[in-house]
């Protein structure tokens, strides 16, 4: 193997636009053609749409394609066969694995593959992980028990594949790990954003081990949008001495974009493996250029036995309008994921995305990596409280810290908020998804 | 690097011929669950390296 191949596969990696959005359609069509044929759910939604699929002649074509939203799946996996529901393509004795999502949204989707699908998970993941410098003669370390969660299991399986020595540090604690990591000599971390912080967090506080001073020079980030938000890449950077890259995927649609060695400011999308259609929010026409934010529709080109055809991610993404100096031709969406439609919320009267909170907390020398944003009802107005910490030795600068705080969030939120310093370690640490946005008007 | 056409081709013919003689195998072998799971491995492989080459070739990109 050539080690000092800058891709996983610069055939595909390199190929221009049009011949990739050539085989895009060529792809479409033939996944379009499989769940019609394979699957009772996606015949009748298209049936119903009076669609078929020789009527794909176009890219422009795809559109008119119903698109599926998690709620749809939720229902499907009422019906036969257990637990999956009709829009399974294969035997049920040809799944050979089960996965789920966490849940966040409402009741939890199941997923089912096949080895060749499981394949295909470890193959996009082969793809990332070697734009992002992994190669051979890493020892990559997942501090996680992945449990029904994909990205990690992915995760191993395509450090795997690209030959990597894995360590999977499920059943320990965190101060074990940390010592695990420091034992083995570790030179690659994945996890999400939330817990990577808090690991170093634990590693200097706790065990006297500075994180910048062990061996990992790369982090692979998942799970979470914080490895895309500046001030939290910066801070995870600065804590481990390390390259962070971002990367998105989802349990229904696979390994879709990830940050390369260059760091861009943005993720490319696999536009070998999957089609990224960018919808407008307001007229749900396709955007196809730079500098405008949409909804991500997204189809998995070879995923078979559940296929992922225009699945509605809610996902909020934009094209960017530089090419990447790595040469590859995937193009990149500005600064990665930068919400969810069901994340965006209106207080105030003003749009809110979290990621915006987050942003501004990360970029304030002296705060704490954790914060907690509540909205409520207060009479007939709305308030927004945002609880934050002060790190250890920054107390007596807590009225410069609340005063740019302050600013900083009226600037890029537009918003006013009610501030509480809390104790260092007080709110809560998450290993997984952390939920720090409550929003009580809900209840 | 870039390949030349003609290179991708050869590829891909040693890509169709694993094709082939993997799914001889699991014919040939149907009563040994050993070859033939062993053979659902293989060309759940062979179709990623399909993905990889072999599109490009069959869809003339």
């Amino acid at each position: 193997m050539n080690d000092k191949q800058n891709y996983w596969n610069p055939v595909l990696e390199t190929l221009p636009l049009e011949k990739l959005q050539k085989l895009q359609l060529n792809k479409f069509s033939r996944i379009f053609q499989w769940a019609y044929k394979n699957s009772k759910f996606h015949r009748s939604l298209y049936d119903e749409a009076g669609i078929t699929p020789d009527d794909i002649r176009s890219l422009e074509d795809i559109k008119h394609v119903p698109k599926v939203e998690k709620s749809m799946m939720r229902d499907i996996q009422k019906k036969d066969p257990f637990p999956y529901g009709d829009a399974l393509c294969v035997p049920l004795e040809e799944v050979t694995e089960y996965r789920q999502t966490s849940g966040t949204t409402g009741q939890p989707v199941y997923q089912p593959d096949t080895w060749q699908d499981w394949e295909w998970w470890a193959e996009c993941w082969a793809y990332l992980l070697w734009a992002q410098g992994y190669r051979p003669t890493d020892r990559v370390f997942i501090p996680f028990g992945y449990n029904v969660f994909v990205a990690f299991w992915a995760g191993h399986y395509g450090a795997e594949k690209i030959g990597c020595e894995v360590v999977p540090g499920g059943v320990l604690d965190t101060k074990a790990r940390i010592l695990k990591i420091q034992e083995l000599g570790a030179t690659a971390l994945m996890g999400t954003p939330t817990y990577i912080l808090g690991m170093a967090d634990t590693a200097r506080n706790q065990m006297g081990i500075d994180p910048a001073e062990l061996t990992i020079n790369k982090i692979t980030c998942a799970g979470e949008p914080g490895a895309g938000i500046p001030s939290t890449k910066k801070r995870i950077e600065t804590a481990w001495n390390a390259k962070v890259y971002d990367h998105a995927g989802a349990t229904e649609i696979g390994a879709w974009s990830y940050e390369c060695s260059h760091q861009p400011g943005g993720m490319h999308v696999n536009e070998a493996f999957f089609l990224v259609e960018i919808e407008d929010i307001d007229t749900g026409e396709v955007i196809t250029g730079p500098g405008k934010r949409g909804k991500m529709i997204i189809t998995a080109l070879d995923r078979m036995a559940q296929p992922c055809v225009r699945f509605d991610s809610k996902d909020i993404i934009e094209w960017a309008p530089e090419s990447c100096s790595c040469g590859r031709t995937f193009r990149i969406i500005k600064g990665g994921v930068v919400g969810r439609a069901d994340d965006i919320t209106k207080v105030k009267g003003v749009l809110l995305a979290p990621s915006a909170i987050e942003e501004v907390v990360r970029g304030i020398n002296g705060l704490g990596d954790e914060y907690e944003v509540i909205v409520e009802k207060a009479g007939d107005a709305e308030k927004i409280t945002l609880k934050v910490e002060l790190m250890p030795g920054s107390t007596d600068r807590r009225q410069s810290i609340e005063s740019k705080l302050t600013d900083q969030l009226r600037l890029k939120t537009n918003l006013r908020y009610d501030l509480i310093f809390n104790d260092y370690g007080t709110l809560p640490r998450y290993e997984v998804k952390a939920k720090r946005f409550k929003d009580m008007r809900k209840k | 690097m870039m390949l030349t056409e003609n290179e991708l081709k050869k590829i891909d013919d040693k890509i169709k011929l694993l094709r082939n003689t993997a799914e001889d195998l699991k014919d040939l072998a149907e009563n040994i669950p050993a070859i033939t799971r062993n053979t659902t491995r293989l060309l759940a492989s062979v179709k990623m390296m399909e993905l990889n080459i072999s599109d490009v070739i069959d869809f003339d990109i």
